[in-house]
């Protein structure tokens, strides 16, 4: 069975690089698909827009959510995520700059799973992969 | 005259004269009586005229008097309603100050979100780019630009804990504050232990007194603690063998909190650039640090309404002292 992508939302390319780098780093053999805003990540989750031709069963297998974007932020996507049958047990790891505690409770309260500070690094990206109980997700050196 | 008055008249019916004479007299007499009745009657009348004419006056007194009162009440009323005008005036004054500190509190609130986010993006960049060129190409580069590129990242580094640092303390300032008792001595304990186990090679005599308990807040105290062992474990650290102590002295009446140590101390005529922020008395070979930690420490103490000093000697250590209000004889402290 091939494994499920992970879905990056990003909207600064310099975050999205190291991001990738750093998942290069933690060997993830998933690949990554990456929307730009919040509004385009609801299209690949929901199959709308410029998603609508996508299969809506393939849904991820962890969302790595940045938090201030423009036009639709990540509070509101993770909020609209958690409010669909669908796709509300989805995991979500937020990744955001701020060490602001709102940021942190916030989403916590919209049901995040866990949360990284950017810039993402292997170490951070290993403990939030060991925390949700991802192991898989660390595969290429596995046999 | 007389003639009319004695000759009877015909019709009268009367007998003689002496008898019409006798009832004239007596119509004479009744008229009389009747006269000084009526003079009587209006005598009686006058004084009560004059009666009436005094109950007048006193009745005008009255309203007169009423009317004064009604005056004074209407000009009680003025008063008290300008009084109520006034009052509506300072609580909508009052309230408007409300608002514009609300606002700058917003305003403020949303500046540090910006700063924590915006500011923090091209400084990632920086230090993850950096990063890529310290793990992927330190074969390529040479002495000078693996020197530049560490300059480079402990710059990011030290930009970001100030970024960190200058955040903490405009939250300290808008956190809503949760009073309660608090143990210190289980609290710096515990970040004393954190300290020696983040370096174990360090020798360091730690005394912390039983039983220091404070009222305040516990994350914000726990806040002014760790800056104040952070300092004190700082700058010790060139002391072959550190001694840094926890207790309360009295203070004014009161009692004051104190970490006392016997490291680099610094010359009192510069105590007191030591609170504001970004200050610092010694460079940054010696002893790193952002020159945040104790600003942050006053702000803390002062939002709990106590008060926070230093007595320091160059080479002979420092001591800290805080108080916090809720210890009543706080007030005559200096």
């Amino acid at each position: 069975m091939k494994a499920k992508s992970i879905l990056l939302v990003e909207d600064n390319p310099d975050d999205v690089v190291l991001t990738m780098r750093a998942l290069a780093k933690s060997h993830v053999a998933n690949s990554v698909d990456l929307a730009g805003d919040g509004v385009e990540a609801l299209e690949y989750l929901f199959c709308t827009g410029k998603y609508a031709g996508r299969d809506p069963c393939l849904l991820p297998q962890v969302i790595l959510l940045d938090l201030k974007m423009p036009r639709m932020d990540g509070l509101e996507v993770l909020r609209r995520i958690r409010a669909d049958e669908k796709t509300r047990l989805l995991p979500v790891v937020i990744l955001t700059t701020s060490s602001e505690e709102r940021d942190k409770v916030e989403s916590y309260k919209l049901g995040a799973n866990s949360y990284i500070r950017k810039p993402v690094d292997f170490a951070q990206f290993a403990e939030s992969v060991r925390q949700l109980g991802l192991y898989w997700l660390v595969l290429n050196e596995a046999p | 005259m007389t003639d009319g008055l004695t000759r009877v008249p015909e019709a009268s019916g009367f007998r003689n004269r002496d008898d019409y004479a006798a009832a004239l007299l007596n119509v004479v007499g009744d008229l009389s009586q009747e006269k000084s009745r009526l003079e009587e009657l209006q005598r009686a009348s006058l004084n009560i005229l004059e009666d009436f004419a005094g109950e007048k006056v006193r009745f005008e007194e009255t309203q007169r008097a009423m009317l004064n009162l009604l005056d004074d009440f209407a000009s009680e009323r003025e008063k008290s309603e300008a009084a109520n005008r006034g009052l509506r005036v300072a609580l909508e004054s009052l309230r408007l100050a409300k608002e514009d500190v609300d606002s700058a509190n917003r305003e403020l609130e949303a500046f540090a979100y910006s700063v924590s986010h915006d500011l923090r993006a091209p400084l990632r960049t920086i230090g993850g780019f950096s990063q890529v060129l310290v793990e992927d190409c330190d074969a390529q580069l040479n002495e000078q630009g693996r020197d530049s590129l560490h300059r480079i990242v402990a710059a990011v580094e030290k930009m970001g804990q100030l970024i960190d640092d200058l955040l903490n303390l405009s939250r300290v300032t808008r956190v809503e504050m949760l009073r309660g008792p608090v143990d210190l001595t289980r609290m710096a304990r515990k970040i004393f232990e954190e300290f020696r186990k983040f370096h174990p090679e360090r020798q360091a005599e730690i005394v912390v007194a039983d039983d220091l308990v404070g009222q305040g807040d516990e994350r914000l105290l726990s806040v002014v603690l760790r800056n104040l062992i952070d300092n004190a474990w700082k700058f010790t650290s060139q002391r072959e063998k550190a001694r840094i102590e926890f207790g309360a002295a009295p203070a004014g009446g009161g009692q004051a909190f104190f970490f006392k140590d016997n490291g680099t101390g610094f010359d009192m005529a510069f105590a007191g650039k030591l609170f504001q922020p970004f200050q610092r008395l010694h460079t940054m070979r010696d002893f790193p640090g952002t020159g945040i930690g104790l600003a942050t420490v006053k702000r803390i103490i002062e939002r709990h309404g106590g008060r926070v000093w230093i007595e320091a000697r160059p080479g002979q250590g420092a001591t800290v002292y805080f108080t916090l209000a809720g210890e009543p004889e706080e007030r005559e402290v200096r």
